[in-house]
């Protein structure tokens, strides 16, 4: 069966990625961190992309989460490990009271607004100097797990992991539905019992919190952090550039495209000192422009002419006209 | 007591009054037609009911229960479903999820018996082809999804606006059965708005007239289609 081989595919590939370390040295490892943080932003990016809802704020939550971790191993002699929980939960209330007053706009407006809030984080952090460090950060007197390159590699590996199984959740369950409904239509969402606040908020507390855990994991692998690498707007950029690229509203493209874009980036970073950031706004045009539903979109429409199965029905933009004289 | 009734319903968008002081109640297993010149405020009476718009004053009421603001989502849990004058499908979910989701959300089942329900109903309705998208389908089988997701929703009032626009005169007749169908066996209240004054006459008891937002004659088809103000609010309407 079709399902039961996506199984098998998923368990192989998890299977391989937990013992990479066994034949990685430490620098493959390191750029395998990379890419894994930039997926878990990406899907999760992607989650909340699938209630139409675009938010630039996934550096906003990523840095809260690093400082909040940090800060509270270092001003709070919390257990490392436990910090990562902590700080997920920091960004999750952060996104649930930040929810209310947000999640009532819509398009661009909610997206310059996350914007202006990822800012905000970052001059707060800082103008805090005694308990956020200023602009030149804190430091950990020690990284989690004393700097062991394969336990840091698992560390990264659960919190994808857990991203990951987030995702599958969102289109496995009535989320999806939800989620879907509000995307295309909200009229058509309220009018058969949808509550359109409730599920856009489970959806912008559950994405920040991954956002925040994934940020926490970042910090205490490194050691320190400082408000412009916490809050570096890259965190926001490359996800959304790679979900683009590997095809939205799922979780399997975004994936993709992190692994395609995370890779060639850090080839380009040794060819060319910032060429990828380049290489990074290139790409989210030319997908914007030429292929809107990624490369998975482009594999699914020529599956479909080989087969030749289905009317080429254009899938139509949802343009929801509200109703009035004709 | 009546299913749903409004007391001195208003709506008014900046200066003009769509809907002006309506008075009506809708009793259980009645066909009532709604009719009216176009802009009368068919439409935006339904929204108001339905919740997808709040009246500027006025007072709903749904089996005795004030739900004047209750908000559209909590309204259609309530009983209260309707269909859209221009359609709305879900364009990224199958012909079968579309359905669903009035069954998953207004009546809180699981994504299987929603499934179960879903099916039903589009079998009942003659609707097949449940895994297409819906780019897929004709207008009739549109007009047949917006309604299965309305029942799917259990409703206790219905309101269907001008779900006959567009179809040819053998999909109409059909329709006109299937609509008497559903209506007869859930003994729901159904309220249809069309222009087509050969569908109203067939498959109504009785009818309300709107003009410019107002009530303005009420009755069986056969009465209130000689009374003069409604001759006069159509040719007026016409000239
Ligand atoms: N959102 C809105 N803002 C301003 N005016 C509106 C709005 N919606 C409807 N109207 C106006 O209210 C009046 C009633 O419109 P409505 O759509 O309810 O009429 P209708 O009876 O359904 O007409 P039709 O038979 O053409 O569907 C019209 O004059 C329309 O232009
Ligand atoms: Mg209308």
């Amino acid at each position: 069966m079709k399902i039961r081989g996506a199984y098998i595919a998923a368990a192989v590939a998890a299977a391989i990625m937990i013992a990479f370390p066994a034949f990685l040295g430490a620098y493959p490892l390191n750029v395998a961190r990379s890419v894994m943080t930039y997926m878990a932003l990406a899907v999760s990016w992607d989650m909340l992309l699938r209630s139409g809802q675009i938010s630039f704020g996934i550096a906003g939550l990523f840095g809260l989460g690093s400082y909040a971790s940090i800060l509270a191993v270092l001003r709070g002699g919390m257990d490392p490990l436990l910090s990562i929980a902590f700080a997920a939960l920091v960004a999750g209330l952060v996104a649930f009271a930040l929810g209310f007053a947000i999640l009532r706009l819509r398009a661009m407006y909610f997206s310059i607004t996350t914007l202006a809030l990822m800012e905000i984080f970052r001059i707060i952090m800082h103008n805090l100097h005694d308990f956020s460090g200023g602009p030149e950060g804190v430091v950990l007197p020690e990284v989690i797990f004393g700097g062991d390159a394969s336990a840091l590699y698992w560390l990264c590996l659960g919190g994808l992991a857990v991203t990951i199984g987030a995702s599958w959740y969102f289109e496995r369950s009535k989320l999806r539905l939800a989620l879907t409904a509000i995307r295309n239509d909200e009229t058509s969402a309220r009018s058969n019992g949808i509550d359109i606040f409730k599920y856009l908020l489970v959806a912008f507390v559950v994405t920040s919190t991954l956002q925040g855990m994934m940020g926490a994991i970042q910090v205490q692998s490194y050691g320190f952090t400082t408000p412009d690498t916490a809050f570096d707007a890259n965190f926001t950029l490359l996800p959304l550039a790679m979900a683009l690229l590997g095809g939205i509203h799922s979780t399997i493209g975004p994936m993709a495209g992190a692994v395609l874009l995370g890779i060639a980036s850090e080839w380009l970073k040794l060819k060319i000192p910032y060429g990828h950031l380049v290489v990074y706004g290139v790409i989210i045009i030319i997908v914007i422009l030429f292929m809107p539903n990624g490369l998975f979109g482009l594999a699914r429409k020529a599956i479909r002419k080989a087969g030749g199965a289905g009317s080429p029905g254009s899938a139509s933009n949802g343009s929801d006209a509200e109703e009035g004289a004709r | 007591m009546s299913k749903l009734s409004t007391t001195g319903l208003t709506k008014a968008f900046s200066g003009l009054v769509a809907v002006n002081d309506v008075s009506f109640a809708m009793e259980e297993g009645e066909i009532l037609g709604i009719i009216g010149p176009n802009g009368a405020g068919k439409t935006t009476f339904i929204h108001l009911v339905s919740g997808i718009l709040m009246p500027s004053s006025g007072r709903i009421e749904f089996k005795g229960r004030d739900v004047t603001y209750l908000p559209a989502h909590e309204r259609s849990r309530l009983g209260i479903a309707r269909t859209y004058q221009l359609i709305h499908p879900l364009e990224n979910l199958k012909v079968l999820e579309n359905v669903m989701v009035g069954a998953v959300f207004s009546r809180g089942k699981s994504l299987r018996e929603a499934r179960l329900s879903a099916e039903g109903i589009c079998d009942e309705l003659g609707l097949g082809g449940l895994d297409r998208d819906t780019a897929q389908l004709s207008i009739l089988e549109i007009k047949k999804m917006e309604i299965a997701r309305a029942l799917a929703n259990e409703p206790e009032v219905l309101f269907l606006d001008e779900v006959m626009a567009g179809l040819n005169s053998d999909e109409t007749k059909q329709m006109i059965e299937t609509v008497r169908r559903i209506a007869g066996e859930r003994r729901m209240a159904v309220g249809v708005v069309e222009h087509v004054m050969g569908v109203i006459r067939e498959l109504t008891q009785r009818v309300i007239v709107l003009e410019a937002g107002e009530l303005i004659a009420e009755g069986p088809y056969e009465k209130v289609s000689k009374d003069p103000r409604v001759i006069e609010a159509y040719l007026g309407g016409a000239a």
